[in-house]
């Protein structure tokens, strides 16, 4: 008897229900996620530690401990995470086993985004009809306004991991303006529950910042100390209670350090606007960068040790007047083909 | 690298980097709100407010803030219309020498009043202004052209359109037009602080080369008013 050796191409092909770019199906899943938890008990034993409490940040740890890698970007080292972390979530496959879809509005291509337009405006003309009512029966409208500063919509990233599917910056910009528009009505109210899924709480600035305690040195004297950056200059400023309003930089007074008045007034802008300008010593030390930013440096460098010496109220007005920001601007680097960061290179006809 | 990146913030806020990078951008992301370094608005008690500075407080507490430029301090003596005006006459980002030229103007300025004063009688002396701020701030605001001209091609005929202007746009053409007028008109032995006190007092009281100017601009829109319906902004 012959044995088949060589099979046709339609015998091997797979059958595979939807095409496209690695659809993991629900079995598959399931799989990894025992086969992670397995994994977590024995990597758990092999460090000797409780396989019953052990966190993520001990997988890491131990992860990170037995497969050391030199590379430099995170996301290429070996790392060991849960499946549902691992895998992008997908879809699962929308059309039955006849080909009919399951969506009515599958064959727009974009069916949930057009469905969830659908929704939102079903509750505009909800609230509308509601208003409407309350008009007839001569009953006040509410207006009490939302309050906007505390909440923002969600970004465009994350209404794609909420609909599962790709948008375009039109498209979302057009539910946001539909969103905006359902708030600014007097009777929104009605339909809260369903704005607040799509709003974000966003925190206050000021409770993110961590105020550190005043130091006292030998002869019972306050002090705190600051550090400032700005275009590659580093400062660092030491500043004292009870003091004659002194500002010693590098060794030197800053009227010598310091010819320029305009990098002064920068030195002394945190005291005249805190109302102390008389009544702080300050210590800096500062390197690199040039006139300018040396200045800057130091100015970020003694706000952020006044902090130690005022109220909250007073740091959070600090903040609003930009002087506990750091300066991201930096010198814009030359690209190939022109002379500088913006100057292109001079245009000869011929 | 050339790319937008705006310092410390979360996964959240990164979403802000535009696919196409634009021509002209800063450092910071879009939210970042401009700092306000005048005590004043600090001190005020929370009843004087109206709604709008109240949205406006409530916002500043929630959005990240902006690190006040080199130019920016809260002392009395900083005006931004004075830094804007010294960063225009800067040459070659020489900041030193462009403050110590308006310093120099505002100190002649003072001179000159000063001696209007003492040689005014007594009836007069009153009406004889003496701040070079309140000086400089009144010049430029006689020097700004209310409407401007745009030009724009219909028909292969390009035509000076009657268009007005915004704020900054009218602050900008007349501290460009004083500089020019400085630099140009004027004998080679002047310094231009002398020259632009002279000009500066002509303009505190309507008079001089650049009201002359203003005035021109004024007349050629009045003469172009039929195009006015080429607007379509």
């Amino acid at each position: 008897t012959l044995r088949l050796i060589c099979t046709t191409t339609t015998v091997q092909r797979k059958n595979v229900g939807a095409s496209g770019p690695g659809k993991y199906t629900e079995a598959f899943i399931k799989n990894q996620i025992e086969e992670f938890n397995l994994g977590k008990r024995h990597l758990a034993n092999m460090m000797g530690e409780d396989p019953e409490t052990f966190t993520q940040e001990d997988i890491d740890r131990a992860i990170a401990y037995l497969f050391p890698s030199g590379l430099f970007d995170k996301q290429a080292r070996p790392m060991m995470k849960h499946p549902t972390e691992v895998f992008p979530e997908q879809r699962k496959i929308q059309w039955g086993e006849d080909g009919r879809p399951f969506h009515f509005l599958f064959y727009t291509g974009k069916q949930s985004y057009y469905s969830l337009m659908h929704e939102t405006y079903e509750k505009f003309l909800n609230v509308q009809k509601h208003q409407d009512q309350l008009i007839a029966q001569d009953l006040p409208l509410q207006k009490e306004k939302r309050n906007l500063a505390g909440s923002r919509w969600l970004t465009k990233i994350e209404l794609e991991e909420m609909l599962l599917e790709k948008l375009s910056d039109d498209d979302y910009s057009r539910f946001i303006q539909l969103l905006q528009k359902l708030v600014a009505l007097p009777c929104a109210d009605i339909e809260e529950s369903y704005i607040q899924k799509f709003s974000k709480e966003v925190p206050v600035q000021s409770q993110k910042l961590v105020i550190e305690p005043l130091q006292y040195d030998e002869q019972g004297v306050a002090f705190s100390t600051g550090e400032g950056k700005r275009k590659t200059a580093i400062a660092t400023a030491v500043v004292y209670d009870n003091g004659t309003g002194k500002i010693t930089v590098n060794g030197t007074d800053i009227l010598h350090y310091f010819p320029v008045l305009q990098d002064r007034e920068q030195l002394l802008f945190p005291f005249q606007f805190l109302g102390r300008i008389g009544k702080h010593d300050m210590v800096c030390t500062v390197s690199g960068g040039g006139r300018s930013a040396q200045a800057g440096a130091i100015r970020l460098a003694s706000a952020k040790a006044l902090r130690s010496f005022v109220t909250e109220k007073e740091v959070e007005f600090m903040r609003q007047a930009g002087l506990l920001t750091v300066d991201p601007r930096v010198k814009e680097r030359k690209k190939p083909g022109q002379e500088g960061p913006r100057r292109k290179f001079t245009w000869k006809k011929r | 690298m050339a790319a937008p990146s705006a310092a410390g913030l979360g996964w959240r806020l990164r979403a802000w980097l535009p696919r196409i990078m634009p021509v002209r951008w800063s450092r910071y992301n879009p939210s970042y709100l401009e700092p306000e370094a005048k005590k004043e608005s600090y001190q005020k008690p929370l009843e004087e407010l109206t709604e709008e500075e109240r949205e406006q407080m409530e916002l500043k507490a929630v959005r990240p803030i902006r690190a006040a430029p080199p130019t920016l301090s809260s002392s009395v003596f900083s005006d931004p219309m004075i830094s804007k005006f010294t960063n225009m006459m800067m040459k070659s980002g020489n900041k030193v020498l462009a403050r110590s030229l308006m310093s120099q103007t505002l100190e002649a300025i003072k001179r000159k009043q000063l001696e209007k004063y003492h040689k005014a009688p007594e009836n007069e002396k009153e009406t004889i202004e003496c701040n070079p701020y309140v000086i400089f701030h009144k010049a430029l605001k006689n020097c700004q052209p209310i409407i401007g001209l745009s030009s724009i091609t219909r028909g292969g005929k390009t035509y000076q359109v009657p268009v007005p202007l915004t704020d900054n746009r009218k602050r900008f053409l007349a501290m460009k037009w004083l500089i020019t007028e400085c630099r140009e008109n004027k004998h080679r032995r002047t310094m231009m602080p002398e020259k632009l006190s002279q000009e500066l007092l002509l303009a505190f009281n309507n008079e001089g080369p650049v009201i002359k100017k203003k005035h021109v601009l004024h007349k050629m829109a009045e003469a172009n008013r039929a195009y006015a319906h080429f607007r379509w902004w």
